[in-house]
């Protein structure tokens, strides 16, 4: 697996997954986008009219619209990124016995229900939360955070965190040690250390996280629906209303084309950036930077030296709180006795919720489906996912970033316009047996994070090993094997983690492919909030963290999430 | 199960059924073995048109039932998908979308192929049959007002200023919002000017509210006042979570909003569907769902305990109050009202 055209093929398998599961639902979207009229049953015209995007390209509503979103996705990735550093460095640090408590932490966002995250977040910053309470005892005015930007932001955040924090997490932990320490001996502090060493190795984890949380943050509009009080506007709600409410597909396709090619170019200037950082990637001499007098460079490095160890912690500190806020709630309020879910105060202490969910024979089976559909995209994507990030990271052919990007497109296009290009194709989709359908989708859905995880894990694996066992006789199949896979497998295991709790929750598009036969957990408990809330959702919440707590300590015996030899 | 195929059991077999066999076509009979596809919101309407609906029938007939749960947009957009090809054999809508559904040839005009359609009132027998009533009406926080509110102009009182949640645009709460104001100042769906004019005097609203949940976590909290919202939920979260809410019942009245029943146009099975709509217009399935979740019955032959019936709307008097509106100019606007409630109320 060297630098050469050929290994772009093993990019293969994702490309044709992609073109014959997603480029169907994009090409509907696409199609869609160019109909002149925005009548429900107008027959659909093959011959393209731009009447939708002019309509949007000239109202100033839809470009504050969309730049807003994009202002907005830039803000959590990079307010992620700051969060994400202390966390990842802390996990890294971690002994291997805490490790699978520290990733449950990590990972309890993602397993609670969007809804009660958001009211986490409204009672940390209404007129009489937590925060204007503690800014009020500090002699501060009674602040009113709650229903703006700053809210949609933060809950963005807490969400989205975990995927950064993972994307840095594999980079960090595979970083050569020896490089921090000699830089130690030779006298720089953790600050120094931190900016010239560990940083920039870690760039190419924080370019996936980047993306990452950009393109997750951009399509978003669950968050900004819940804690927004609708003064947020953002694309993926007028996507939803336009096409959902008003039944006005054009405009939602073409609202979501241009969400598409926003996040298209904001990907490239990731890419380019950071390659821009990183010239050693590519083999390149280093830019020059003008730098400061030294007089001046030593009080800057004095001051960093004092301020970075308590800056450090109360980040830390802060990114945990919130991380681990959303399960105090959620734990409450698995054994309130209330009969809606959302409930701020505590009513009465009962076991009614786990009951409820235990002994319902369909919560079970509809358990069971979503987990045979998890484990199997989580195989599939894997295999697509791993030969892709090594054609995108060794192979050497022209059009690279552009196949890249092409292989993050599905996390581009909101989950609402897949949805809404998949009803296009209801009557086709109908034929596939329900199981394979919702697979292929969920696959398509899952490998873009897989992809994006393990190209940076890829990326900083040691090429000089695998020259020594081919040196001294290996075959490539026993070299993969007793080299690359074990270098891997931290990598590999966190993005299967992320893999399966992604199609595990998957709502937004299986909402739309769900039959009689076949009905996933999440879509259940959805359809139940849709009526009314009730704390059953917590309690399976509850669950699920206890039962992902179990599996990363089983997870962490079979397969050590950091790597044993570096001890 | 073994039957005794006699000479006699037979004749009167065929003889009870000829009526059913001869005087109804071919998709209007229920066979053993069907299966229906029905399209529902989840919790306590999964359980108790289970109880009421489709367990009977799975009895009596040896049917199959299946549930696709969802929310109404979801189920809205797939039978638009498969107009005259329906993966469900009866969907359940809201008021203004079950309208909207006939008209656009989605679904079916009701019927009385149904035997309880005739104890239906009229308002619930156009666009499906109507199977709850769950009008829309003003929610508020006694604590927060210097006086009850009794009237929809009440919004505009100096000590509500700055404590109105609104509800946001489409959905039933903002559609009711926004007709009930434009027609208690001078306007109606014609002319719905005045109401967009006197919303954004409101400004600035203390929230936008987009769901009940969300209504009950600002009260929760007191982000605000004041509201506009569903009167059955509203209550369960009165009765259990904050007594100081109440459920204002304004002189002008409450706006209607109703679920509906809808049969899909293209159904193979439509008999059963009607089986299954009959059962959910019985009156112990109606009474199940005032019990549960205060949906007021939409049938004429049924009686409550009177401390229930105190607290929906019951009677053809009181029916005959609950503000209608002419929902074909309604949806024709719903695009231009959203875009403009959009850029003039919210944001």
């Amino acid at each position: 697996m060297q630098d050469s055209p050929r290994a772009g093929w093993l990019a293969a398998p994702y490309v044709l997954w992609l073109l014959a599961a997603f480029a169907a639902p994009l090409g509907a979207v696409a199609l869609l986008s160019v109909q002149e009229s925005g009548e429900i049953f107008a027959p659909i015209s093959l011959w393209p009219s731009t009447a939708q995007y002019a309509e949007i390209l000239g109202d100033s509503f839809f470009l504050r619209l969309l730049l807003n979103t994009a202002l907005l996705g830039l803000a959590v990735a990079a307010a992620s990124a700051v969060l994400a550093y202390p966390l990842a460095l802390w996990l890294t640090r971690l002994s291997p016995r805490a490790k699978p408590f520290g990733f449950a932490i990590i990972l309890v966002p993602l397993l609670t229900n969007v809804v009660v995250r958001s009211l986490g977040i409204i009672l940390l910053l209404a007129p009489r939360g937590v925060v204007s309470n503690a800014a009020q005892a500090l002699g501060f005015p009674p602040l009113n955070l709650l229903f703006g930007w700053f809210a949609v932001g933060l809950s963005l955040v807490q969400v989205f965190l975990p995927f950064m924090v993972l994307a840095l997490y594999d980079v960090l932990d595979g970083q050569e040690k020896r490089l921090e320490e000699a830089a130690a001996g030779l006298g720089a502090g953790p600050a120094v250390r931190f900016w010239r060493v560990i940083f920039p190795l870690s760039l190419p984890g924080l370019r996936g996280g980047l993306t990452l949380v950009f393109l997750m943050a951009s399509t978003a509009y669950v968050s900004a629906t819940l804690v927004g009080g609708r003064k947020v506007q953002v694309t993926g709600m007028v996507v939803l209303r336009e096409g959902m409410e008003i039944l006005n597909y054009p405009l939602a396709s073409a609202l979501a084309m241009l969400m598409l090619a926003t996040s298209i170019l904001v990907t490239f200037v990731f890419a380019r950036a950071i390659g821009g950082m990183t010239p050693w990637v590519q083999a390149r001499p280093p830019r020059s930077w003008p730098s400061l007098p030294p007089a001046l460079r030593r009080v800057v490095v004095a001051a960093a030296e004092a301020v970075a160890p308590v800056v450090s912690r109360i980040l830390l500190l802060a990114a945990i709180a919130i991380l681990l806020f959303p399960l105090l709630l959620v734990a409450v309020a698995s054994v309130n006795d209330s009969p809606q879910a959302t409930v701020a105060q505590f009513v009465g202490f009962t076991w009614k919720w786990y009951a409820a969910v235990l002994q319902n024979e369909r919560y079970l089976s509809d358990a069971w489906t979503s987990l045979q559909i998890a484990l199997c995209c989580v195989v599939i994507s894997l295999g697509l996912a791993l030969p892709a990030a090594f054609a995108l990271v060794r192979a050497g052919f022209t059009g690279k970033e552009a196949v890249g990007a092409f292989l993050m497109l599905p996390l581009a296009l909101p989950g609402i316009a897949i949805g809404l290009g998949m009803l296009r194709l209801l009557q086709w989709f109908n034929q596939i047996p329900p199981f394979l359908g919702v697979l292929a989708v969920h696959v398509v859905l899952v490998t873009p994070f897989m992809l994006a995880l393990l190209r940076a894990s890829v990326a900083q694996l040691d090429r000089g090993l695998e020259e020594a066992a081919g040196g001294l006789g290996a075959t490539p199949s026993r070299v993969f094997r007793r080299v690359i896979l074990p270098q891997l497998a931290p990598g590999i295991a966190v993005s299967c983690v992320i893999g399966f709790l992604l199609s595990f929750g998957e709502v937004t598009v299986t909402a739309f492919l769900t039959t009689a036969r076949l009905q996933t957990l999440p879509v259940r408990i959805y359809a139940e909030a849709t009526f009314s809330l009730e704390n059953t959702v917590n309690a399976i919440s509850t669950i699920f963290i206890l039962v992902t707590v179990a599996l990363l300590v089983l997870v962490n015996r079979l397969m050590p999430l950091d790597r044993v030899w570096k001890r | 199960m073994t039957i005794s195929l006699t000479r006699r059991g037979l004749l009167a077999t065929a003889t009870l059924a000829a009526p059913a066999i001869w005087g109804r076509d071919a998709v209007a009979q229920i066979r053993r073995g069907d299966e229906l596809t029905v399209g529902i919101w989840g919790g306590a309407q999964e359980r108790i048109t289970r109880q009421y609906c489709a367990q009977p029938l799975e009895r009596q007939h040896g049917v199959k039932i299946n549930y696709i749960l969802g929310g109404t947009p979801e189920r809205r957009a797939r039978a638009y998908a498969e107009r005259g090809r329906p993966s469900f054999d009866l969907l359940y809508l809201n008021i203004f979308e079950s309208r909207q559904a006939v008209r656009d040839g989605v679904t079916m005009a009701p019927s009385a192929n149904v035997p309880n359609f005739e104890n239906l009132y009229p308002l619930a027998r156009i666009g499906g049959y109507g199977v709850a009533f769950n009008p829309v009406t003003i929610v508020y926080d006694r604590r927060m007002v210097a006086a009850p509110m009794t009237s929809w102009k009440d919004f505009w009182r100096d000590d509500l200023k700055g404590k109105v949640i609104w509800p946001t645009y489409p959905g039933a709460q903002g559609t009711a919002g926004l007709l009930m104001t434009a027609k208690v100042w001078g306007g109606s769906e014609n002319d719905i000017d005045p109401a967009f004019r006197k919303i954004a005097e409101l400004k600035p609203f203390a929230a936008i509210q987009g769901s009940q949940d969300q209504l009950y976590g600002m009260f929760d909290q007191q982000v605000g006042a004041a509201s506009v919202e569903f009167g059955s939920f509203t209550r369960t979260y009165a009765e259990t979570r904050n007594p100081n809410i109440v459920i204002a019942e304004p002189t002008e009245g409450q706006a209607v909003a109703a679920n509906f029943a809808c049969i899909p146009t293209g159904t193979r099975n439509q008999a059963l569907a009607e089986a299954f709509v009959n059962l959910h217009l019985s009156p112990e399935c109606q009474q199940a769902y005032a019990e549960q979740t205060y949906y007021s019955p939409t049938i004429r032959n049924i009686t409550l305990p009177p401390e229930l019936a105190a607290k929906l709307i019951m009677g053809e008097e009181a029916v005959s109050k609950l503000i209608d509106f002419d929902w074909d100019v309604v949806i024709r606007n719903q695009a231009r009202w959203s875009s403009r409630f959009t850029r003039e109320i919210a944001g």
